[in-house]
Order: structure tokens, then C-alpha cells, then sequence
């Protein structure tokens, strides 16, 4: 159901990240790929105002860690989950001051997860400078029974919590930070169109 | 305007009916013989006596059921309402709206008494009686809109004015023809009709914002628009999709008449006055394809604008399934006489 | 477009070139309630000209048996402010439109920079019984020419005690307006309204520090501008108008029968935008509300505030 005709306006927009130019201080926080995109920036004309910058990564992407250590001059902080990311977020925003500009980079999810931990520091979204790098992946909101499940890369996938199958909607919510999963087969039970990864 | 309340369902075993007076004063949504999206926004002045917009929100037969349906569905998911917390001021607009419109239009049924802040309302048809102080929450059962909300027919939605857009940050939603208040609370007016096919591309979105933003306190709009539900069905929500899916597939040429429901949404548009917030109000009529045809010009007219309706809109209102089995039953209304343009039934 | 008839209760001198006018209803109910920041047009009948002026209302919303406002008398003005000053008396019947709110708070922030110069302090007014009532963290920055010029000080003192920050002009106290808006924290919005000078200034100070827009607010009612008489056509009406140098286009479609709609008539609101079916001059864009590709491609004109000096000017009305 309503799966042709399809707008997505409501899907974000993410760019290649870039310095903004009027500032009184700059947040870059990446995750994983996103270390690159970091890099990326960093290679740039460095800005004259204050830079943070907040890197969690795994021990694949420890390449990244090593360069981030050699182009960031200051201020640079290394962690091993989003979880670390968020409650240093929560720490530092507090002495933060407007014209503070941020900058995430990382996949969909970790992107939210920022978005939502500087939310109730009066920072909107659209004000948030967004990369998606590496995966595709989506979250998705089961509107059935209110489960999000993570890291869905097919057109159909599986509620980690009631098990229903569902089709994945182009209808992103930026409060819940996931796109519209619909049960698939709730007309025709057990008749599942099939299952193509499209979000690699 | 109905002086008893019909004691019936919009669930299960589905007692809904309209009777002949409700027929009657149905709200037919197509003047002309072939449908378009459009905004055609109108203002929302009173209109003839015993017609929908005949009062600011219109109380009909059903309203004591209604309101019955929306509690059964408010317990079932409490995230059928949903407010933020920058919406208080448009929630005690919204009450005072609701009381105010209510006890004037229908005096034999509510009242309202006011002592300073001190308020004292009574709703006779839902053996409601309360004195609570305006303005402030702790004097009530529970928060302002949710309040008022279950008293009155339809869904609401309200809506913040910034940013030269329209967010809408708080809602009860119970009778929506299959969109997700939980989902989309706190969206922007683009964000939110993401969904409307063709629409978007036709500018039609924008140019009803702008409408919108220059909307003035006292002078509310209204429209139509509609869609056909399977079954009298107030709450065909993504929610409960599992559990209404599926009846698509039991029309057939036999049934069509009875289950198919024509279903219109009176949507009226309020700038409130403290909050500078807009009220959206949803308010669903339901008819099947066998009373409407209880007016030859309605069937002809109908059978028409789905002969002729685009396939992507036919997709997005979930209508694929049995739309072939409504154009052949209303076929037999249509004589290929001309109609003259208007909604009228007779 | 539906007006409330009002009656003048109260005229006051409040600063040697400030009026402050109070508002009933005629009939003695009470006035619809507003929000902070909202305003009226005010329509006055001079020597048969109709001219409709917005001005912000200055009470506090909850008490609504009467509305504020206050003018500043510009002597080199159309007329309006001169004749609200001169002709205007207590008892006077007076037209009024519903409120409208232009420059309304940020209800999701988290603080509130707000910056007044001269008459600029009025939308304030309205705001700051907002703010308390909400409970709301703000400050309010009011700079004037000199002591005699500083309307309402008294008032604003009891309403936001220490919230209050006042620039005397003549007594060489400047607002830093970089220090103020270089050092605030996240969540803060700044709302500014005053001479053009000033709101210039604010606007470019906040977006050079990397304020987001959405946290830049601004009301700047422009007057209609006097400029050379001009001659326009309208398609549906069918009726050729001349608009003499000292009335606006819309003031002249008026005069001529023709209803036309309209908000705020300060060239804000967008209400009243026309369609520019063909012209053969320039079109003097004097609004804040078209973008400037809307105003290069001379398909639409804000009638309130906006003028043009060609034969032609064929309008879709």
C-alpha cells in the first residue's frame, strides 16, 4: 500500500562537510568512515575560532584515529561508543555559546543519535552540518508495535520486537530519527514481495 | 442537528448507520464530474440550517458514539495523542475554542459558566462536570487538548506557526485515514505532506501554506477531501493496519454497496488567538455506496469521478483492490445525463 | 475582511512626540484575546482618504477589555501619525482590524535577546507579559535618543526589573551589539525592532557571529513610500486607476472600489501580492517579502509599500 507515487520530501538532506565561515566556535563529531570525512574537513582553510572535536571509532577504522591525532591541533577527543559520544556531548554543550557550528559525520543512526542528545540544548537539526559515509543502512520505526530496528539494508525487514515484516516507507521522522516500516503482508498474509538489498 | 444520540460501532460488529436525515445532510464532496487535488479553501462561515456548517463543530447523531470510539482507541494507544511541550497556550486556546463554539451552538446539551478563571463546564450527552482553573493544567484530569479532544467529533492537530512554515507539534488522532500521529509529530508542513502524491509537483502544498500563514483569527477555512474506507471505520490507522488491511479483500460485486464507505473529512483551519498556533480540525463522515444512492444525482456523480480518476491516486488512497467493483456497481445510476455543477443531493 | 468597530477611551501625551490611545469595543464586550508581538491596523478617515496604519498592541494579552498603542508622530509622514496625533480624541469612533502577529517568540527558546530603539519598544510591550507569565528567560535592551524620549521606562522597570538594560542616547551609552550577541547561550533568540539603521545592524551582527536565521527575529513596518504618480490597470475590473504621488496602490485600488486583500500593509506579510500581467517600466520593489529573483523577474508587486514609474502596469485583480 502507497508504495508507488511516493514523495520524500520528508527524507534529510546530507551533504560533504564543510567549514561555515561565520562562527564563534565549530563541533565536529564523527564515527567510523566518518573519520575521513572529518579528515576531509580538516584539510580545508582551518578556521580561526575554537574547534572541538569528538571521534569514536572501532579497530578498523584505527587509521583514521591516527591521522585525526596529526591534522587536529586541539581539543580532539577519542572514544570507543556512541554511548561515550553522547554523554561528552552532554557534558561540553552546556559551555557552548551561540554561533556554535556542528558537524557529524558517521552513519544514519550515529547521526541521529547526535542530533537527539543536542536537541534539548535548543540546537535544531537543520542546523546541523550532516556526511552520511559507509553504510546505507536504515533505522526503522515499526508503527505497529513502536519498536525501532537498526541497520535495515533491505526494501523489507524484520521488527526486532514483534516480528511482523515490513515495507519500508521513504517517510523519515526526525524525532524518532528513523524512516516508516508498514506491515507488508497484512492484506495477503505470508505473500511477501521479495526481498532486495537496496540500502548497502 | 440530532436531539437523541444513536448508540452504535465502529468496530467489531460495525452497528454504525446514518439515518435518513444523516444521509441527507451529508457532506458530498464533488461538484464537478471529474476529481482533482486541489486546495479549494473556503471560509468557514455558517452555512444552511441543519448542514454540517451549520455551527463552528458540528454535533451529529453518531457524537456520543464517536466519542465512545475515540476512548476505546485512546486506551488501546496513548500515542494517539501526543503534545510538546511548547504547545500549552494552543492547548488552552483550543479548549476555550471548543467550550466557547459548543455551549452557544448547543445549549441544551453543554454549558459553560465562567467566574474569573474559575470555569465550570458540563457536557449533558457525556455526563461531564467540571470546575477547574483556566490556565492552569493541575486543575484538570488530565492536559487541556486531551480534554476537549475527547469531547468533540473528529481528529485535531496543532499546528506552531514559525519559521514561515507550520509544525505540527501537537495532536489526537483517532479517525485518520491511515497516517501516524506518533510518526509524524513535530514535522514541518513539508515534512508531513511528503506522502501526497502529484501534489507536491503541482506547487498545490505551497501555495495552501501560504494561505495558511496569513490566516486571521476569526475567519476559519474549511475544505473537503476523501477517500473510501472498507467498513463504517473510524481508526484505519497505520497502527491498526494488520487489523483492517485485509477486509479489502472481502468485497466483492455482492457486498460492495454495504462495505464500501465514502469516506469525507470536513477539515476546518482556526488561527487561536494567545499561542498564534493554527487548529486543524479532521471531522469524518461516512456513508456507504447503497445510502448515498439513496440520491440518484450523488451516484451518477460519483460513478464519474472514479471512472475517471488518475491510478496513482487510486494507489494512494489504498483504493487498487476494489475500485473496479465500485465503478461497475454505480454504473448502473449513470444515464450519461448532464449534472449541473454543485454538491447538492437533489 | 472583518474589523472590530472600537471607541478611543484614553489619549495620552506619554513622550513629547509619543501618543499613547486606548481602545474599547463599542458594545462594551470584551476584546479578542492576542499573543505578544501581534499588532492592528488602524483605519482613519482623512478628509475622505482612508489610511490604514499597522501599529503593535501593547498590553498585556490576558486583559482584553482594551487594546494599546502608541505612536510616534513623524512629521514627514503621509499623514497617518500627524492625524492619530491632531484629530484623534477620546470618545472617537475608530475601525480596527483583528490582531495579527508578525513578530511572534520563539516558544521553543530557551532565552530571549530582545532589542528596542525609540517606538520600537512597543511590540515589546506585549512580549515581555508573554515572557513572565511563561516564565521565560529574557532580557530587554532599550536604547533612545534622551531621557525625555524614553517612553515607558517607568513600566518596563516594574515588569522586568532587573531584566532591563536602557541606552540614553544623550548621555553616550551605546549598546555593543557584538559583545551582547558574541556571548550568549545556545537556544537564545534575538528579536529586534527600531530605526532601519539599527535593525540592519543587529541582523548582520547575529549572522556574522553564525546565528542560525531561525534565531534572528525582526519587525520593520515600512511606511508607504511618497514617489511620483503612476497609472495602473487592472485585467479583472477592467478599470484603469492613477495613483497620485502620496497614496500607495493598494490605498488607490481601495479609493477606486476595488477590494483588494491585505495583513499587515507594511510590506511584510505577503498578503496582498498582485500578479504583474505586463509592464513596460521598472517596478519599485519597496517590500521586505518578495526574494530578489521574485522582484528581478517583475512578475509580482506588494501594492501596500511598492511602486513603478512605467505607462503600463496590468494588474491580474
Amino acid at each position: 500500500m502507497m508504495e508507488r507515487g511516493y514523495w520524500i520530501k520528508s527524507k534529510p538532506i546530507y551533504t560533504s562537510l564543510v567549514w561555515h565561515e561565520k562562527a564563534t566556535s565549530h563541533l565536529v563529531v564523527a564515527q567510523g568512515q566518518g573519520g575521513l570525512a572529518a579528515i576531509k574537513l580538516f584539510q580545508q582553510m582551518h578556521p580561526q575560532q575554537p574547534v572541538t572535536t569528538l571521534y569514536e571509532h572501532s579497530d578498523i577504522d584505527a587509521n583514521f584515529a591516527i591521522t585525526l591525532k596529526k591534522v587536529v591541533p586541539e581539543d580532539l577527543h577519542l572514544l570507543k561508543s556512541e554511548q561515550e559520544v553522547v554523554s561528552l556531548l552532554k557534558r561540553i554543550m552546556p559551555t557552548k555559546r551561540m554561533g556554535l557550528r556542528i558537524y557529524v559525520a558517521g552513519s544514519e543512526g550515529f547521526i541521529w543519535a547526535v542530533a537527539e542528545a543536542v536537541k534539548e540544548f535548543g540546537i535544531e537539526d537543520a542546523d546541523i552540518m550532516k556526511e552520511l559515509t559507509g553504510t546505507l543502512a536504515r533505522s526503522i520505526y515499526c508503527v505497529h508495535c513502536k519498536a525501532i530496528t537498526h541497520n535495515i539494508t533491505t526494501n523489507i525487514g524484520k521488527c526486532s520486537s514483534c516480528e511482523r515484516m515490513l515495507f519500508v516507507r521513504d517517510h523519515f521522522s526526525r524525532h524518532l530519527g528513523a524512516y516508516m516500516g508498514l506491515m507488508v503482508d497484512a492484506e495477503s498474509p505470508g505473500q511477501l514481495p521479495e526481498i532486495e538489498e537496496i540500502y548497502p | 442537528m440530532a436531539s437523541t444520540f444513536k448508540k452504535e460501532t465502529f468496530r467489531e460488529d460495525y452497528t454504525y448507520s446514518n439515518s435518513a436525515e444523516a444521509i441527507k445532510r451529508f457532506p458530498f464532496p464533488f461538484p464537478e464530474d471529474q476529481y482533482m487535488y486541489s486546495v479549494n479553501i473556503e471560509p468557514h462561515v455558517k452555512g444552511k440550517v441543519g448542514s454540517v456548517c451549520e455551527f463552528t463543530f458540528d454535533v451529529d447523531e453518531h457524537y456520543v458514539a464517536e466519542c465512545l470510539d475515540k476512548k476505546i482507541t485512546l486506551e488501546q494507544d496513548p500515542g494517539r495523542y501526543q503534545a510538546l511541550p511548547h504547545m500549552m497556550d494552543a492547548q488552552w486556546d483550543f479548549l476555550e475554542l471548543t467550550m466557547e463554539s459548543l455551549s452557544q451552538d448547543y445549549p441544551q446539551h453543554f454549558s459553560l459558566n465562567k467566574n474569573g478563571s474559575v470555569w465550570t463546564w458540563e457536557n449533558k450527552p457525556l455526563g461531564i462536570k467540571d470546575t477547574f482553573t483556566f490556565g492552569d493544567s493541575s486543575t484538570l484530569a488530565m492536559e487541556p487538548f486531551d480534554y476537549m479532544g475527547r469531547q468533540v467529533q473528529g481528529d485535531f492537530v496543532l499546528l506552531d506557526h514559525r519559521e514561515e512554515t507550520l509544525f505540527a507539534d501537537a495532536g489526537i488522532v483517532t479517525s485518520q485515514a491511515d497516517w501516524s500521529l506518533a510518526f509524524n509529530v513535530g514535522m514541518s508542513w513539508r515534512e508531513w505532506h511528503g506522502p501526497v502524491p502529484r501534489a507536491t509537483e503541482l506547487g498545490v502544498m505551497d501555495r495552501a501554506l501560504k494561505h495558511l500563514l496569513n490566516l486571521q483569527f476569526g475567519s476559519p477555512v474549511r475544505r473537503l477531501n476523501w477517500t473510501m474506507t472498507i467498513n463504517p471505520r473510524l481508526d484505519t490507522s497505520p497502527e491498526n493496519y494488520p487489523q483492517w488491511g485485509g477486509d479489502r479483500n472481502a468485497v466483492n460485486a455482492d457486498n460492495v454497496s454495504d462495505l464500501v464507505h465514502l469516506r469525507v473529512e470536513l477539515q476546518t483551519l482556526f488561527r487561536l488567538p494567545r499561542s498564534n498556533a493554527i487548529m486543524f480540525s479532521i471531522r469524518c463522515y461516512l456513508i456507504n455506496l447503497k445510502d448515498l444512492s439513496t440520491y440518484s444525482r450523488w451516484a451518477k456523480r460519483l460513478h464519474r469521478v472514479q471512472k475517471t480518476m488518475h491510478p496513482d491516486l487510486i494507489e494512494y488512497k489504498g483504493m487498487t483492490k476494489f475500485h473496479p467493483l465500485v465503478v461497475d456497481w454505480l454504473a448502473k445510476f449513470d444515464d450519461g445525463a448532464a449534472l449541473d455543477v454543485g454538491t447538492h443531493a437533489e | 475582511m472583518s474589523m472590530i468597530n472600537a471607541i478611543v477611551a484614553a489619549v495620552e501625551q506619554v513622550t513629547p512626540l509619543v501618543k499613547h490611545f486606548t481602545f474599547v469595543k463599542e458594545d462594551g464586550s470584551k476584546l479578542p484575546p492576542f499573543s505578544g508581538g501581534s499588532h492592528v491596523v488602524v483605519s482613519m478617515d482623512i478628509g475622505g482618504r482612508v489610511h490604514r496604519n499597522p501599529y503593535s498592541l501593547m498590553g498585556s494579552p490576558e486583559a482584553t477589555d482594551a487594546y494599546h498603542i502608541s505612536v510616534r508622530k513623524q512629521e514627514n509622514s503621509r499623514g497617518g501619525s500627524v492625524f492619530m496625533h491632531e484629530h484623534v480624541t477620546v470618545g472617537m469612533p475608530i475601525k480596527i482590524t483583528y490582531p495579527v502577529n508578525l513578530f511572534s517568540l520563539a516558544k521553543k527558546g530557551h532565552k530571549h535577546i530582545l532589542i528596542a530603539g525609540g517606538i520600537g519598544i512597543t511590540p515589546f510591550m506585549s512580549q515581555i507579559a508573554d515572557l513572565n507569565r511563561l516564565g521565560a528567560d529574557y532580557e530587554m535592551h532599550y536604547a533612545f535618543r534622551s531621557p525625555e524620549h524614553g517612553a515607558f521606562v517607568e513600566q518596563l522597570k516594574k515588569s522586568c526589573s532587573s531584566r532591563l538594560h536602557c541606552y540614553i542616547d544623550s548621555q553616550g551609552e551605546q549598546l555593543d551589539f557584538k559583545a551582547l550577541l558574541g556571548d550568549q547561550p545556545l537556544g537564545t533568540h534575538v528579536y529586534v525592532c527600531g530605526p532601519s539603521s539599527m535593525v540592519t545592524v543587529v541582523l548582520e551582527t547575529a549572522r556574522n557571529l553564525g546565528w542560525p536565521e531561525r534565531h534572528i527575529h525582526n519587525e520593520q513596518f515600512l511606511s508607504p513610500p511618497v514617489g511620483e504618480p503612476f497609472n495602473i490597470q487592472l485585467a479583472k475590473s477592467n478599470i484603469e486607476i492613477q495613483v497620485p504621488a502620496d497614496m500607495s496602490m493598494l490605498e488607490a485600488i481601495e479609493a477606486a472600489g476595488v477590494e483588494a486583500d491585505y495583513l499587515c500593509r507594511g510590506g511584510v506579510c505577503g498578503r496582498c501580492e498582485l500578479q504583474v500581467l505586463e509592464t513596460d517600466g521598472a517596478i519599485l520593489h519597496n517590500d521586505h517579502f518578495l526574494t530578489d529573483s521574485e522582484k528581478v523577474s517583475c512578475k509580482k508587486i506588494m501594492p501596500c509599500v511598492s511602486r513603478a514609474n512605467g505607462k503600463r502596469l496590468l494588474l491580474d485583480l
